[in-house]
C-alpha cells in the first residue's frame, strides 16, 4: 500500500496510510504513516465501534495538517479491545 | 487452488491476524521494494476545506464488479472504483489472505465511508472525492511493474482530475 502512496505524492496530492505493520513501512517509507498494532483485516478497529473507527480516522486524517517531517509513522499506541474510546 | 493449499492459506491468515510478531518476523526477512528518498507534498489548506479521497488495499469492490483474482499467487494488479455515495450494501470484498469476516459486516472496518461522511457533516473536512479506489494487497513478482507503472500512476492522475487535496490509505 505504501508504493501507491509514494505514487500518489510524487503526483503532489498529500497522504497518509494506516499501516498494521511498521516492520513493513519503515522499508517501504511512504511520506506519513498511523501505526496501530491491531490484527489484519482491523486497520480502523473493530466492526461498528463508531468512536475508535472515528478517532482513528481522525488521527490521521489530522496527521495530513500535523506532520513536517517525511516519513513520520504517527504511533497514537490504542491496544487491542482494551482502549476506552470515550 | 486445490482444498489443501486452501486450508494452508486459511490456517496461515489466521495465525498472522492473531500472531503479530509472525507478521513482523516474516516483513523483517521478506524483500520489499524499498523506497528511496520519501516523496512530499504538504496539505495546501486547512482540512475544513479540503477535499479528501481513500485508497484502500483491502479488496473492495462493487458486487456487479469483476473481482480480484485469487487465483495467481502474485495477487491482481487492477484497480477498482467505485462512486464515494455508493450504497454500502452493494459493496464486497474479494480477499482471501486477510480475514474480513469483521469488515464484510461493517465496512468500515477497512473503509471508514460513514465515518468520513460524518466528518464532512460536521465540517471536520471539506468535501469527500467522488470516487473511492480500491487494490488488493498482497501484490508481488511480476505485477509489483504493472502497479507501479500502470495501475498506481492511475489513480493518482484521476484523484488530480477529480480535485482530491488530500488522501487518506487503509490497508487489509
Amino acid at each position: 500500500m505504501g508504493l501507491i502512496q509514494r505514487v500518489i505524492e510524487q503526483r503532489k496530492i498529500p497522504t497518509i496510510g494506516i499501516t498494521l505493520q511498521k516492520e513493513v513501512t519503515m522499508k517501504v517509507k511512504p511520506p506519513r504513516a498511523l501505526f496501530l498494532r491491531y490484527p489484519f483485516g482491523h486497520p480502523l478497529g473493530e466492526a461498528f465501534h463508531v468512536r475508535q473507527q472515528r478517532t482513528i480516522l481522525i488521527d490521521a486524517l489530522t496527521g495530513l495538517e500535523t506532520i513536517r517531517e517525511p516519513g513520520t509513522i504517527l504511533t497514537p499506541g490504542y491496544v487491542w479491545r482494551r482502549h476506552a474510546f470515550d | 487452488m486445490g482444498k489443501i493449499q486452501d486450508l494452508k492459506n486459511a490456517i496461515l491468515v489466521q495465525l498472522f491476524k492473531h500472531l503479530p510478531w509472525l507478521a513482523e518476523r516474516w516483513a523483517r526477512g521478506h524483500q520489499f521494494v524499498e523506497g528511496k528518498g520519501i516523496p512530499w507534498a504538504p496539505l495546501g489548506k486547512p482540512l475544513r476545506e479540503s477535499c479528501i479521497a481513500m485508497v484502500t488495499t483491502a479488496g473492495v469492490h462493487l458486487k456487479s464488479q469483476p473481482p480480484f483474482n485469487m487465483e495467481d499467487p502474485d495477487g491482481d494488479p487492477t484497480l477498482r472504483a467505485f462512486p464515494a455515495d455508493a450504497d454500502k450494501d452493494d459493496l464486497t470484498i474479494t480477499h482471501k489472505y486477510y480475514d474480513h469476516s469483521a469488515a464484510d459486516r461493517d465496512i468500515n472496518v477497512v473503509l471508514p465511508i460513514d465515518r468520513l461522511r460524518e466528518l464532512t457533516e460536521e465540517g471536520f473536512i471539506g468535501r469527500i472525492a467522488p470516487t473511492l479506489y480500491s487494490f488488493m494487497g498482497h501484490i508481488d513478482g511480476p505485477h509489483l511493474k504493472t502497479l507501479m507503472e500502470e495501475t498506481a500512476p492511475e489513480v493518482a492522475e484521476r484523484l488530480l482530475r477529480e480535485g482530491a487535496e488530500a488522501v487518506v490509505l487503509t490497508p487489509a
